[in-house]
């Protein structure tokens, strides 16, 4: 199997993305999978970006601890990854000379690491003491003349250092790719691609030459065939895409870091192609509204849907806990709203640009009161993609809030999925119950499984009556004792009724070996590594069953009951403290995970440090195992 | 109507809410909009409960304490095809709300927004509310007002309202003028109706008001020019100073020379009037209306 883990770093706003981009574009079109990780601070220029790719021969989802190729131009991305490095390090021969002291965006805590790491060894504070610790570590070092190789260029386009000095990063990407082996036509074909111009054509193209003329291949990548088409896909995308396609018309949002992309996408694409017979019925518009708090959007779209339109938001922690209220409203007029909820590191403000699983019981108890709120959980980008088309269908069959979660990994790493697999021709929708409004219409009719037909305002004669205080099945406001017993019982009644019509396969996805008597249980991104440490782990004798729960509300308690039954071992993996699907299994089964492999630093969760977990817990050696890896 | 559905309104005797309920009943027949396309969308208060009164076969939506005009927002913009009148108190608007407030005077969407402001929370007894004036102290506040106040028709003014009047709700016919005016105005329209709260404000009495009210005639508040913007809203706020001795009633400031949220909105969507949210088709069986090749084939892996 091929696993190679490369990263490319630089400060905020200096093009890593477009350089990784540029990189797993072409990487892909030789048939290799990729998965790409992006970690950056909460500013615009500056501080340190950087992005890790795992380029591999089978479908992966999962970064390293390790780095085989670290690739940059600047000095801080050095200091900031050495000790990862155990392949080889493409750098600018003229940073050689530069002092750690003088990285005046680097936080004081990380430079005082790195000073005690070079200091034990006797090492200069600088890139030249770096590069004696890697040399003294068997690393190979490669300088890459970034600048002569730039005039270079320039003398042959005639063009000014400002145009050609954005190739800067393409000769980082061209010096990392030659060292793989494979044909240039892949990466000039990438080129093309993202570089539309043909006078920055033929710039990139030449920093492709040059770049790749600087070093000599270390692995022999051979390009793949590709059975059937690939997507390259992320996260804040995939969720806009399966919104748009299941019948989305409107979002609202307010501006937060890691969903405001997906609300911009959809803003960018409003303009929908659909499917009819009538030519003035070909296009229609999506609406995007950026209103003025999280209050105003998650209120203004539960109104829209009111009227009938398929409506959502989107947000995170900060955003969310805001909306809270809102989604209580919705809750109690039963009406379908999706919010979809990327997680990020908190409390308060926390780590705004980084990735946390923390928020998973606030979502489940979000808003004062008792009412029925379908909680969702996507594991990767294929799932995001259908969970956010599904939500749509779930929030109008049972008429109440669902919230749809994403943690920030997902939302900014990318990745290549199989299109055939992905097959999104096969999704229906389903609306639920709806009907006009009569004379004698009532809103919130009693029934058996607690779901009244739902008219929408303006569809017929008959008074519609929203209320937030409890009512009666027209919607007055009543509080006499048994109209209060039955809408409150009614309103509940949903839920049973989409745990009834909810399937097993719906909520819960196993891997690996459910017969061992060892399990994971997992959810969200946090699925990502387990899987591809199964395949190590198995190498080692270690084979194990993983299951993820994608459904936490309504939980699936009888197939985790069953599933769990038995097991000697139950480790819970998650991205926050406190362990909270572990609680949330034991709150609905009684059931109690023995073991925990817990990460709350922000950064995601390795397949090594999976790996490395699970070899701890099965020598015995501790029952919580608290992750702090990453940069 | 079956009689389970008739309600009687439950406000205290006496109470400016019923002057505007009556107004907007009345009103509301006499514009010729179907009933069925009207929706009454109200806050939390005394004043939120104007929609539980109606016995007119339109819809309500009583939401949040402050929130009615971000519902009001998303029911009108998904779909324009729908008549929306908001109700709200001062404390709901104008405090807890008042980030809605600011923020619809940007967009201008076509909606009529109704204050009844009488300077106190009502339903919660008789707290000081947002336009009770500093040092006041109404009856059943411990000690006097030590917040200022705010001036809802300088507040919309400078907040992009192309419509803002006043009116006082025992006075039903001039109210409903003044609402009729609103409702028809395009853009978002705000009209401040002075009522007082028999039961809590025992300074802003009927009594006290009927001194000091009269109807604006000194000043022509419609903008035909946007060249006039500055100098209309400079008259507009000139008299929405005053206050102690007399209180003017009337148009403010009119201003459809401005595009509304409808037109902005159309700008970016050809068809959204005629085809909105609301309307449009998004499944036939079950099948997904929406082509989204468009958005995969750029994601689509290719050697070209």
């Amino acid at each position: 199997m091929v696993r190679i883990s490369w990263v490319i770093g630089g400060p905020q706003g200096s093009g890593v993305d477009t350089s990784a981009n540029l990189f797993g574009d072409a990487i892909a079109k030789a048939g290799y999978y990729i998965f790409g990780n992006r970690e950056y601070y909460s500013n615009i220029k500056g501080k340190h970006s950087y992005f890790t790719l795992t380029i591999s021969d089978v479908p992966t989802a999962s970064i390293s601890d390790d780095i085989d190729i670290l690739s940059t131009f600047e000095a801080e991305t050095i200091f900031q990854h050495f000790r990862q490095l155990k392949g080889v390090l493409l750098y600018d021969k003229n940073i050689e000379g530069a002092k750690l002291s003088n990285m005046m965006f680097m936080e004081h805590e990380v430079r005082h690491n790195i000073s005690q790491v070079l200091s034990s060894h006797g090492l200069e504070e600088s890139i030249s003491g770096v590069l004696s610790y890697l040399k003294n570590n068997g690393i190979t070092v490669i300088p890459i003349d970034f600048d002569s190789t730039l005039t270079k260029i320039m003398n042959e386009v005639n063009q000014s250092s400002t145009v050609v000095g954005k190739a800067k990063n393409v000769i980082a990407v061209a010096a990392s790719y030659g060292l793989l082996g494979l044909d240039k036509k892949f990466l000039i074909a990438a080129v093309s691609s993202i570089f539309k111009k043909e006078e920055y054509r033929k710039i990139n193209s030449l920093a492709v030459d040059y770049g790749m003329a600087q070093v000599q291949p270390k692995h022999d990548l051979k390009a793949l065939p590709m059975n059937g088409s690939r997507l390259r896909v992320d996260g804040n995308y995939m969720s806009a895409l399966g919104k748009i396609f299941g019948g989305l018309r409107m979002q609202t949002y307010y501006p937060i870091t890691p969903a405001s992309d997906e609300s911009e996408f959809i803003e960018s694409h409003q303009m929908l192609d659909l499917e009819n017979e009538k030519e003035e019925l070909k296009k229609a518009g999506a609406v995007v509204l950026q209103m003025e708090d999280e209050i105003a959007a998650v209120n203004t779209a539960i109104a829209a849907a009111l009227t009938g339109a398929r409506t959502a938001t989107a947000t995170s922690g900060p955003g969310f806990s805001l909306m809270c209220e809102g989604i209580g409203w919705a809750g109690m007029n039963e009406v379908p709203i999706v919010i979809t909820y990327y997680m990020r590191g908190g409390p308060s403000t926390g780590l705004p640009t980084r990735s946390a699983q923390t928020d998973l019981k606030f979502a489940l108890n979000a808003g004062h009161g008792e009412f029925p709120k379908i909680v969702i959980a996507s594991g990767d980008h294929t799932e995001v993609f259908r969970d956010a088309f599904w939500a749509l269908n779930l929030a109008e069959k049972y008429q109440t809030p669902v919230i749809h979660l994403i943690e920030k990994t997902l939302a900014n790493s990318y990745t290549t999925i199989d299109e055939g697999p992905f097959n999104y021709n096969a999704l229906r929708i389903s609306r639920g119950k709806i009907v006009k409004a009569s004379e004698s219409y009532r809103r919130f009719e009693l029934s058996d499984d607690g779901i009244s037909p739902r008219a929408f305002l303006g569809s017929g004669p008959g008074k519609i009556i929203h209320e937030g205080d409890e009512h009666n099945e027209y919607g007055h406001i009543a509080e006499e004792v048994n109209i209060r017993f039955n809408m409150y019982e009614k309103r509940m009644k949903k839920l049973e009724t989409a745990a009834k019509e909810m399937s097993e396969r719906d909520c819960i996805n196993t891997y690996g070996n459910m017969d061992s008597d060892t399990v994971i249980v997992t959810w969200g991104s946090s699925k990502l590594p387990v899987i591809d440490a199964l395949e190590m782990l198995k190498a080692d004798g270690i084979d194990i069953g993983v299951i993820q729960i994608r459904v936490f509300s309504p939980f699936p308690k009888s197939a985790i009951s069953r599933l769990l039954a038995n097991k000697q071992t139950i480790i819970a993996v998650e991205s926050n403290y406190t362990a909270q699907a572990g609680q949330i299994i034991t709150e609905n089964t009684g059931i109690m995970p023995t073991h925990c492999i817990l990460k709350w630093n922000g950064r995601m969760i390795t397949r090594e440090e999976i790996y490395k977990s699970i070899r701890r817990i099965k020598s015995g050696a501790s029952k919580r195992i608290a992750l702090n890896g990453g940069v | 109507m079956a009689e389970s559905e008739l309600i009687l309104s439950d406000w205290c005797p006496g109470c400016g809410d019923f002057g505007i309920l009556r107004a907007e009943e009345s009103l509301l027949k006499e514009l010729g909009t179907p009933l069925q396309n009207t929706v009454v969308v109200t806050g939390i208060g005394c004043s939120g409960k104007i929609g539980q009164f109606m016995n007119s076969p339109l819809s309500t939506v009583h939401t949040l304490h402050g929130r009615a005009l971000a519902f009001a927002t998303g029911i009108k913009v998904a779909n324009p095809k729908l008549e929306v009148i908001v109700n709200m108190g001062d404390g709901d608007g104008l405090g807890i709300g008042a980030g809605h407030f600011v923020n619809a005077g940007r967009r201008n969407l076509d909606l009529a927004v109704i204050l009844h402001d009488n300077g106190v929370y009502g339903l919660t007894k008789g707290q000081a509310a947002p336009t009770l004036k500093l040092n006041e102290k109404v009856k059943s506040m411990p000690r006097p007002n030590i917040n200022g106040e705010v001036n809802p028709i300088m507040l919309a003014l400078a907040s992009g309202f192309t419509f803002v009047a006043r009116a006082y709700s025992y006075d039903v016919n001039g109210t409903k003028e003044m609402i009729k005016a609103a409702i028809q105005h395009k853009g978002t329209a705000f009209v401040d109706v002075l009522q007082a709260c028999p039961t809590y404000n025992d300074i802003n009495t009927k009594e006290w008001y009927e001194k000091r009210i009269y109807k604006m005639t000194d000043i022509d508040p419609v903008v035909k020019d946007p060249s006039e913007v500055h100098q209309k809203i400079a008259n507009a706020v000139l008299k929405a100073g005053e206050w102690e001795d007399k209180i003017p009633l009337g148009i403010f400031y009119k201003n459809e020379t401005i595009s509304n949220y409808g037109d902005r909105l159309s700008a970016n969507i050809p068809n959204y009037m005629s085809y909105p949210p609301a309307e449009q088709q998004i499944e036939r069986n079950g099948i997904p209306s929406t082509l989204i090749e468009k958005l995969v084939a750029p994601r689509r892996i290719l050697m070209e």
